[in-house]
C-alpha cells in the first residue's frame, strides 16, 4: 500500500465516524463537535484530491463560520428537555427501508464502475491554486458566477424582510 | 439572455423605489418592468443562440416557456392591488423578489450548463421560500415557508449530487455535451450516469410536486398567501417542466429505456394521489394545492411518452393551466377577503356559495377556469389534456393513457364542487366588490381560455 492510500483510508474512516457521530449523538453540542470534525476530514480529501483553496476556502467558511453561528444557535435556544419521540415506528420502518435501498443501490454502482485511473504525467500542483480557479470563474464560468450574486441577494432581501419588524395587518 | 440582465437591475431598482415616501408607483413599475422583458425576449425569436461559452441556449420553445412564465407573473402581479391600500405595508421587497425569482425561472428554462440549472433553482426556490413566509402574523404562513425551505434545501442537496454524479460519468456539465457522450457509448453507458439520472429527477420532479415528492405541497401552497400560491403554482411547475423537458429530451433520450419505466410509474402514482386525495378536501386552497398535483401528473404524460409532440403539448398545457390557476386564484383571493368568518379569510367551498348571483361575473371567471382545469371541450384544458393524451397514443402507452382519461373524470367531481356552491347554494346577500384593474385581468384570462379553447391551433407550428 502506498502512503498516499494509507493517508485516505484513515482520512475516510475518521470522516465516516464523525460523520455517523452527527446524527447519532444526544448532546446536540456533541453533534456540532463531531461535524466540525468532519469538515477539518473533508478539507483533508480536497487536499488529497489537488484542490487546496477549497480545502482552505471549506475550513474557513464551514468550519470556522458556519459552526460557530451554528453554536451560539444551540447555546442560545434550550434543548436541555427531552422531546417526546414524534416519529412512529412505521416512520422509521420506512425509514430505513428507503435509505437502505439507496445505500444498496449505491454501492453496487460504485463497485461495477471503472473510473479511469489518474494519469500522474499530467499532474500539476498548481491545478487547485486560486489562479487557476480565478482564471476559470471569471472566463468559463463568468456567468453563473455573476448570477450567484442574484442568488445572495434574494437571501439577503429575504432574511431583511423576514426579519424586520412589521405593524398592522396584511391583506395578500 | 437579455431578459436574465433586465430583470436582476429591475429588481434592484425597485428594491430603491421602496425608499419612496408614496406607494403608487411600485405596482405599476413592476408591470412595465415585466413588459419589458418580455418584449426583449421576442428579439430572440426564429434564432438559436448560445451565449456565454455554452452556459445559455435560446431558442424558440426557450422564448415560448419564457413567455408563459412572464405572462403568469404580469397577471399575478396585476391582481395584487390589495398591497396599497395596506397602509403600513411596504410592499416592494415583495416585487423585487418576485422579479429575482423570475430570472431563476429564466435560467431554468434556457440553461445548457447543469451549473446554471442549479443556480437557477436555487434562486427560485429561495425566494420562493420568502415569499410563502411573507405573512408574518399567521402560524400557518410560517409553518409553510420552514416546511418548504427544509424540504426544498433537502432535494436540491439530491439534485446536486446528481449532477456531480452525472459529471463523474461524462465529464461535462454541458447538456449537450452528455448528449454525444451518451450517443458515443451506447452500448456501455457508464451506471454512474443512471444513479445521477434518477438522483437529478429526485429534486426536480419535487420542485414540480409529483408524487411521492408531494409531501410539502398541500401544506405549502395552503400556508403560503393566495396570491404567492398562485405565483408558485403557475411560474415554478412551468420552469420546472422545461428544464425537465430540456434535460430528458437532450441529454438522456440516448438512455430513454432506461428512465421511462420510472417516470411512467410515477406519474400514475401522482395522478392516483392528487386526484383521489383532492377528492376528500373542505378547503378550496387545499383541493387546488391536489389538484396541483394532478396537473403534474398530467404534464409527466408528456414527459414519459417523449416524442415530436411533447413539446408541443406541454407548452400549450402550461399556458392553459397558468391561464386556468391564475384566474381561479383571483376569484379566491376577492371572495375569501371579503367573506371571512370567525378564523379570519374564508377559504373553504362553502365560501363560494351563491356567488354566480351576486357577482355573475366572478362566477363565470371562476366556472370557465374550473371547466379548463378539469378539461371540459371548448376551452384550452380541453385542448391540453388531448394533446398530451395524443403524445401517450403516439408512443403506444395506452394503458397509462386509460388510466389517466379515468383519474381525470375524478376530477370532474371536485371541480364542479365549486360550480355547483356557486350556482345552485343560496349564500350571502352582500354582493362581491371588485376593483376595476382586477375585473380586467380576470376578464383576460378568461377570453384567453376561451379563446384558446375554439382555437387551438394558434399556437401550432411555433415550436
Amino acid at each position: 500500500m502506498k502512503p498516499i492510500e494509507i493517508v485516505f483510508y484513515v482520512l475516510t474512516g475518521i470522516t465516516l465516524l464523525s460523520a455517523i457521530t452527527v446524527v447519532t449523538a444526544r448532546n446536540p453540542i456533541h453533534s456540532v463537535l463531531a461535524l466540525i470534525a468532519t469538515f477539518f476530514c473533508l478539507s483533508g480529501h480536497y487536499i488529497l484530491m489537488n484542490a487546496q483553496f477549497l480545502a482552505a476556502v471549506n475550513i474557513i467558511v464551514y468550519a470556522g463560520a458556519i459552526m460557530v453561528l451554528f453554536l451560539f444557535t444551540i447555546m442560545f435556544l434550550n434543548l436541555r428537555r427531552e422531546d417526546e419521540e414524534s416519529k412512529t415506528n412505521l416512520t422509521k420502518m420506512a425509514a430505513v427501508v428507503v435509505g437502505g435501498i439507496l445505500m444498496v443501490t449505491m454501492l453496487l454502482v460504485f463497485r461495477a464502475v471503472q473510473l479511469p485511473a489518474v494519469n500522474e504525467g499530467n499532474f500539476d500542483a498548481r491545478t487547485g491554486l486560486v489562479e487557476q480557479l480565478g482564471i476559470m470563474l471569471y472566463s468559463d464560468y463568468l456567468l453563473p458566477f455573476e448570477l450567484a450574486s442574484v442568488l445572495l441577494l434574494v437571501a439577503m432581501v429575504g432574511a431583511v424582510m423576514l426579519g424586520k419588524r412589521e405593524a398592522g395587518d396584511r391583506h395578500f | 439572455m437579455l431578459p436574465i440582465i433586465l430583470l436582476s437591475v429591475f429588481g434592484i431598482v425597485l428594491l430603491f423605489m421602496g425608499f419612496l415616501k408614496s406607494k403608487v408607483l411600485l405596482l405599476p413599475a413592476t408591470l412595465v418592468f415585466i413588459l419589458a422583458a418580455l418584449a426583449t425576449t421576442f428579439m430572440d425569436w426564429g434564432k438559436t443562440y448560445l451565449y456565454f461559452q455554452n452556459m445559455l441556449l435560446t431558442n424558440n420553445l426557450a422564448i415560448l416557456f419564457t413567455t408563459i412564465v412572464l405572462l403568469s407573473a404580469f397577471m399575478v402581479v396585476a391582481l395584487s392591488n390589495s398591497f396599497i391600500e395596506d397602509e403600513q405595508a411596504q410592499p416592494a421587497e415583495y416585487y423585487a423578489l418576485l422579479l429575482f425569482s423570475l430570472v431563476g425561472a429564466i435560467m431554468m428554462i434556457s440553461f445548457e450548463n447543469l451549473i446554471m440549472l442549479f443556480v437557477g433553482v436555487e434562486i427560485l426556490s429561495v425566494a420562493m421560500y420568502v415569499l410563502a413566509g411573507s405573512d408574518k402574523h399567521s402560524p400557518r404562513s410560517n409553518e409553510a415557508a420552514l416546511k418548504y425551505f427544509l424540504m426544498g434545501a433537502f432535494a436540491t442537496g439530491i439534485m446536486l449530487f446528481g449532477i456531480a454524479l452525472l459529471y463523474g460519468a461524462t465529464g461535462t456539465f454541458v447538456v449537450s455535451g452528455i448528449k454525444s457522450y451518451v450517443y458515443t457509448n451506447a452500448y456501455g453507458v457508464s451506471l454512474l450516469l443512471y444513479m445521477g439520472i434518477i438522483l437529478l429527477l429526485i429534486g426536480m420532479l419535487f420542485k414540480v410536486s409529483a408524487a411521492p415528492f408531494h409531501f410539502w405541497t398541500p401544506d405549502v401552497y395552503d400556508g403560503t398567501p393566495g396570491l404567492f400560491t398562485a405565483f408558485m403554482s403557475t411560474v415554478v411547475k412551468t420552469a420546472g417542466f422545461a428544464a425537465l423537458f430540456r434535460v430528458l429530451s437532450v441529454s438522456f433520450v440516448g438512455v430513454y429505456s432506461f428512465w421511462w419505466g420510472t417516470l411512467a410509474a410515477l406519474t400514475c402514482l401522482t395522478l392516483l394521489i392528487g386526484n383521489v386525495t383532492a377528492v376528500y378536501q373542505t378547503s378550496f386552497k387545499r383541493m387546488m394545492a391536489y389538484s396541483s398535483i394532478s396537473h403534474a401528473g398530467y404534464l409527466l404524460i408528456g414527459l414519459t411518452a417523449l416524442g415530436t409532440q411533447t413539446k408541443q403539448a406541454l407548452v400549450f398545457y402550461s399556458l392553459a393551466y397558468s391561464l386556468a390557476t391564475i384566474s381561479a386564484f383571483g376569484v379566491l383571493l376577492v371572495v375569501s377577503r371579503q367573506r371571512q368568518d370567525t378564523n379570519g379569510v374564508n377559504e373553504n367551498f362553502d365560501a363560494f356559495n351563491g356567488l354566480a348571483r351576486q357577482n355573475p361575473l366572478l362566477g363565470f371567471v371562476m366556472a370557465v377556469s374550473m371547466l379548463s382545469l378539469a378539461g371540459i371541450p371548448l376551452t384550452a384544458g380541453f385542448w391540453g389534456k388531448f394533446m398530451i393524451f395524443t403524445t401517450a397514443a403516439d408512443k403506444g402507452i395506452y394503458w397509462i393513457l386509460v388510466f389517466a382519461v379515468l383519474m381525470s373524470t375524478v376530477g370532474i367531481y371536485y371541480y364542479f364542487r365549486v360550480i355547483i356552491a356557486m350556482y345552485f347554494r343560496e349564500g350571502a346577500a352582500e354582493p362581491v366588490k371588485v376593483a376595476p384593474f382586477y375585473r380586467y385581468v380576470l376578464i383576460a384570462a378568461t377570453i384567453l381560455t376561451l379563446v384558446l379553447g375554439l382555437a387551438p391551433g394558434l399556437l401550432e407550428g411555433l415550436v
